[in-house]
């Protein structure tokens, strides 16, 4: 276990080496931020101060040096546009996101996996061609179209849920206080149509084809309870590649959230990198795939470490 | 049973501090900073006006008003002496004096990382004659410098001096009409009232403001009552906005011209493939073709839904220089065919159209380009993101680029210098002319104009330079922006000609 975490721990570290230099390279060839950032009549006095001011008059590899020396020091550079460490602004921003992913993660694993069963064991039923018409419709809705229709009826029309921004916060999360809950609503139902109705429906099929398999059919004729069966023996086997999508997909969730921030003026990383991005502000736009890859490849390797809980054939 | 609920939902009024009167502002973008030198866009600098006072100001029309100089004179032309206001506090509850303007002026000129050099770059020096008096000298006679002198907050000396640039980022210290309590990144700024105000205590007690960077969002915000005040209303939306009874519309003429640049240069234009293999834009009969094919009133009409106004000049008539002798653009495709022909193009050519893929802008292009396909011009339209196009636009990669310029000083020399002067960038002068206009006399008047001290000559040169571009055709001006606002009719509001949202203004 050891070897083999040390071994998961030197190729992550390779991967986000890789990662800050593709990035790194990207970002140093898309231009300069100089002439975003300083006003129409400057002169090219102040775009060649700013550009020494900033380091960008010096080469691509005296530049990626510094970088990689300042990050030992733990400092990943200050923003170009807001003049503070990146790394500060990333952080600052990413709780609210996390809060956002997570809970709409949550949601969706509640509802998703018991909505599958039910519609995997009577998939003829009325109720199951209900859940299936709605999880096709989940998949297939623009996450914006959910998102404007919502504030159109509950903020505009009823009045009833603030239309924007991030409520109260207490400790870490705006989850803990009234007004809080009241501007997380929305948005995490917006963020997790989607995930739902995926769950759902790969639960539906993973339940299907494992209720078909012999070991279920020999204990049903063992006599052991149709409830076991589905919920213990059933399930348990659907789980498996239901991890590893819920693994992805949680990944996406927190590096995409950029839409649902933009609807309700979410103060997360989505917005701040699409900005980033556009003002070419390199710092800001290293430090958030630095941040994101880590979390990737921290989700890969619990995920990793599940899969021999719940499956015993699988070592690490 | 029902008392127990009055009881509680009049408490819970008393709660929220029923007077407390709060003033929540919805923006299309937030602040980038809160050291007011340290970035120099419309969002930062309107957020902060309302932390921080300058010496001199605009009021709502951009006329230049006493401030924190209270008066000034000009002794001779390249000295200004200026009297401070006496008995204005920072919020923290330091003396404003004429130390703290001499530690701003050298902040905002020295400092590595200023954004506001430009804006400054003429003073020679700053210098205390008393506690309250400050005398500042020009390299040259300088007729917009009071202009430029709005741009320069004033910070105070005594909390600033040894602070680290990240610490002023996050700490602005004025003496303007509203304290900063907190800055919430991406989600809000908020404010409160500075009653020892110089100008009087403001209406509001706490001011918020908030970046709806999407554009629905803030329509959503002003619809539900969120928030009180959003700018830049998207067009599809204003039947929306004047139908609800709780909201007023706002449209106000802005500083911005939209127009396309024509590269008049160089012998052979790389985005133009004509038949002869030279740039036709050359030709003065080929660039007044186009300016006789472009239907800018219907572009006004259809693609800007009517919000804009169908530009007859270099500048909108909200910019000091405008020329109100000057008439329409003439549309009329057959003069613009039978000048084809003239110049030896019967049947046309390619020609690449550059533009932002942001806004309208590509709509703008579409229909330029179709106008132009009328008289048999091959227009394709190449829409990029900024981080691109300005880019290719600095390195003069194009032949033909549509953009818009926001005269910000609110004077025609912003543009002038900047587009219409050949391209000297030793001089400073016409950095933005990207299709490398050149016309030795408008130079000349340009570079006269700039130390013209007399108000009415100044403004004849101004006039005669903007003559000059009109009939080379050296540009193709399409339409002026207008600036849309919504506002709940419960606050007073009246818009900015220059965009910016201040508080003060709201009762």
């Amino acid at each position: 276990m050891t070897k083999y975490i040390l071994n998961r721990l030197f190729h992550s570290t390779l991967v986000m080496f890789t990662i800050s230099f593709i990035v790194f390279f990207i970002m140093f060839k898309a231009g300069d931020p100089v002439e975003l950032m300083l006003p129409p009549d400057a002169t090219q006095q102040d775009v060649v101060e700013m550009r020494a001011a900033l380091g960008l008059d010096k080469s691509f590899i005296v530049q990626y040096q510094k970088f990689l020396s300042n990050v030992a020091e733990g400092n990943l550079g200050n923003s170009f546009i807001y003049g503070q460490p990146a790394l500060d602004i990333v952080f600052e921003r990413l709780p609210a996101t996390m809060e956002l992913a997570v809970i709409a993660m949550i949601v969706s694993i509640l509802l998703g996996i018991p909505l599958g069963i039910i519609s995997s064991i009577k998939p003829n039923s009325i109720l199951s061609r209900i859940i299936m018409f709605f999880s096709l419709a989940g998949i297939s809705v623009p996450v914006f179209w959910t998102g404007m229709i919502l504030v159109l009826i509950f903020s505009v029309i009823l009045g009833v849920l603030p239309s924007s921004g991030r409520g109260e916060v207490y400790l870490f999360t705006s989850a803990f206080t009234w007004d809080g809950i009241k501007h997380l609503i929305m948005p995490v139902i917006t963020l997790s149509v989607f995930q739902l109705a995926l769950i759902l429906r790969l639960t539906r099929t993973g339940m299907m084809e494992v209720l078909m398999q012999d070991y279920i059919k020999l204990a049903s004729a063992k006599g052991v309870p149709r409830k076991v069966i589905v919920y213990y023996h059933a399930l348990k086997n659907t789980l498996i590649p239901l991890i590893t999508v819920i693994g992805i997909q949680f990944g996406q969730l927190v590096a995409f959230t950029i839409v649902t921030e933009t609807i309700f003026a979410w103060p997360g990383t989505g917005k701040l990198i699409i900005d980033s991005i556009q003002n070419l502000d390199r710092p800001i736009v290293v430090a958030y795939l630095l941040v994101i890859s880590f979390i990737f490849v921290a989700i890969n390797f619990i995920v990793d470490v599940l899969y021999t809980f719940i499956d015993p054939r699988v070592r690490v | 049973m029902k008392k127990i609920i009055v009881g509680l939902a009049t408490a819970a009024l008393l709660c929220s501090g029923a007077n407390a009167k709060t003033l929540s502002v919805g923006m299309s973008d937030g602040a980038q900073s809160m050291d007011p030198y340290f970035i120099n866009n419309d969002d930062t600098n309107s957020i902060l006006n309302n932390v921080f006072d300058s010496l001199i100001s605009f009021d709502k029309d951009l006329h230049t008003q006493a401030n924190l100089a209270e008066s000034w004179s000009n002794p001779s032309p390249k000295e200004w002496i200026f009297k401070l206001r006496k008995g204005v506090k920072f919020h923290n509850g330091s003396d404003f004096n004429a130390d703290d303007v001499i530690f701003s002026y050298d902040r905002v000129r020295n400092w590595d990382k200023s954004a506001f050099k430009s804006k400054v770059n003429m003073i020679e020096s700053v210098s205390k004659v008393d506690e309250y008096t400050i005398k500042m000298v020009t390299n040259k006679p300088y007729p917009i410098f009071l202009r430029q002198l709005t741009y320069v907050n004033i910070l105070d000396k005594e909390t600033l001096a040894g602070k680290s640039d990240q610490w002023i980022g996050l700490n602005p210290v004025g003496t303007g009409p509203y304290k900063f309590d907190s800055w919430n990144k991406g989600d809000s700024i908020k404010m409160s009232a500075n009653n020892g105000y110089w100008l009087g205590k403001p209406t509001y007690d706490k001011v918020i403001f908030k970046p709806l960077t999407n554009a629905a969002t803030r329509v959503a915000g002003i619809l539900s009552g969120a928030v009180d005040i959003i700018n830049k209303v998207p067009a599809v939306d204003v039947a929306k906005i004047k139908n609800n009874e709780r909201v007023d519309f706002f449209m106000v003429p802005s500083l911005r011209t939209i127009y396309i640049h024509m590269d008049q240069h160089r012998e052979k234009s790389p985005f133009i493939k004509s038949p002869t293999g030279k740039n036709p834009l050359q030709d003065i009969k080929v660039r007044q073709a186009f300016s006789y094919a472009i239907d800018r009133e219907s572009i006004t009409k259809y693609i800007m839904k009517g919000f804009a106004v169908t530009a007859n000049q270099l500048n909108a008539s909200t910019v000091y220089g405008y020329d109100k002798s000057i008439g329409k653009f003439e549309f009329n495709p057959e003069k613009a065919k039978a000048l084809l022909k003239e110049a030896g193009y019967p049947n046309g050519f390619e020609i690449q159209l550059d533009s932002l893929n942001t806004g309208t802008y590509p709509k703008i292009a579409q229909a330029v380009a179709s106008s132009l396909t009328r008289i048999g011009i091959k227009v394709k339209v190449n829409a990029t993101p900024g981080s691109v196009f300005f880019g290719k636009m600095g390195k003069r990669e194009t032949s033909f680029s549509l953009i818009g310029w926001a005269s910000g000083s609110g004077d025609a020399s912003s543009f002038l210098d900047s587009i219409v002067h050949s391209v000297n960038p030793d001089k400073g002068y016409g950095k933005y002319n990207w299709g490398n206009f050149a016309n030795a006399k408008a130079d000349e008047l340009i570079e006269k104009s700039a130390s013209t001290m007399n108000p009415e000559e100044r403004l004849k040169e101004l006039k005669e330079v903007q003559k000059i571009a009109l009939a080379e055709f050296g540009y193709l001006p399409i339409h002026y922006t207008v600036n849309l606002y919504a506002a709940n009719k419960k606050v007073h509001f009246e818009p900015r000609i220059n965009g910016y949202i201040w508080a003060f203004d709201v009762k």
